[in-house]
């Protein structure tokens, strides 16, 4: 393949939670968890309100990975902390870098920093088959 | 209360589930940024989206000859352990205070529509540390072929005492 893949590559991805955004990943996802979908049980639980499905921020850092790698059928891992909360209105910029080409994978370490600079995710990592 | 050590090794499954074009479809336009009914709106698809994750007509000139889901549609079909886990009475997770802590997916075959999805599960470890429990969960699900398709460790934090103090 003519394509390379090399230590020091960087990709980025930015994401709105926009205002119905959890609603619309509830659909898809079937996470229905009144904690995304009601503002009151957010703020009972002491969330400010309702929250993105942590998922969802995961499949915003693999689209990210995907955007670089080019094969979605090629992804082999991905593995996040959850350190923050999304909320509605927030904006998450995904920043990857490469860390190691080796044995037929190229991984990547993906910072997920939200409008306020604060790490929405911690420790992600993504591999994929190369 | 912290949650007992004793369920660990306890399992749920098998949770048996049938990829289809449109749900594929409709996870990734909601991942992407748009609305899931958007084929039938003027919306289009978002930019950036690989178009093997939503164009059944551009997959098929891929490597796979179809199209395929999102990796991450394993949050669709292989949550089923974690999700019982999370609301057994006999591990009595308070759900309310509960939120997802960490996911860790392995993926290996992908998904294509028409896939049946088996996954099973157990309860693989239960701690507590500063005031918060952890619960994680592992899965692993096959195809209809018997190919392992994703491994999931999907891991619950769960505050359990004195929200206010416990929080941040």
């Amino acid at each position: 393949m003519a394509r390379t893949f090399s230590v020091g590559d960087t990709f980025t991805l930015t994401r709105k939670c926009d205002r119905y955004r959890p609603i619309y990943y509830a659909a898809a996802s079937g996470d229905f968890n009144p904690i995304h979908i009601d503002p009151e049980v957010g703020k009972s639980a002491q969330l400010g309100g309702a929250i993105l499905q942590g998922l969802c921020t995961l499949g915003w850092a693999v689209d990210a990975f995907i955007g670089y790698l080019g094969d979605p059928g090629k992804v082999s891992r991905v593995r996040v902390r959850f350190s923050r909360p999304v909320g509605i209105e927030d904006t998450v910029v995904f920043s990857g870098k490469i860390v190691a080409v080796a044995d037929g994978v190229v991984k990547a370490e993906i910072e997920a920093k939200n409008q306020r600079g604060e790490d929405v995710l911690k420790g992600a990592v993504v591999e994929g088959r190369i | 209360m912290a949650l007992d050590k004793k369920h660990i090794g306890r399992r749920y499954g098998p949770f048996v589930y049938e990829a289809g074009l449109e749900k594929m479809r409709e996870f990734a336009w909601a991942v992407g940024g748009t609305i899931p009914s958007t084929g039938f709106t003027t919306l289009g698809a978002p930019a950036g989206l690989h178009p093997w994750l939503t164009d059944p007509e551009a997959a098929r000139s891929s490597p796979y000859g179809a199209m395929i889901a999102m990796p991450n549609f394993a949050v669709v079909f292989a949550i089923g352990p974690f999700g019982k886990a999370c609301a057994d009475p006999e591990v009595g997770v308070d759900l309310l205070r509960l939120v997802h802590g960490e996911q860790d997916f392995e993926f290996f075959e992908p998904v294509k529509s028409g896939d049946v999805l088996t996954t099973n599960g157990e309860i693989a470890d239960i701690s507590s540390k500063a005031g918060l429990d952890f619960l994680a969960v592992t899965t692993e699900s096959r195809n209809q072929r018997g190919e392992l398709v994703v491994k999931g460790r999907w891991t619950a934090i769960i505050r359990n005492a004195a929200p206010a103090k416990a929080k941040e």
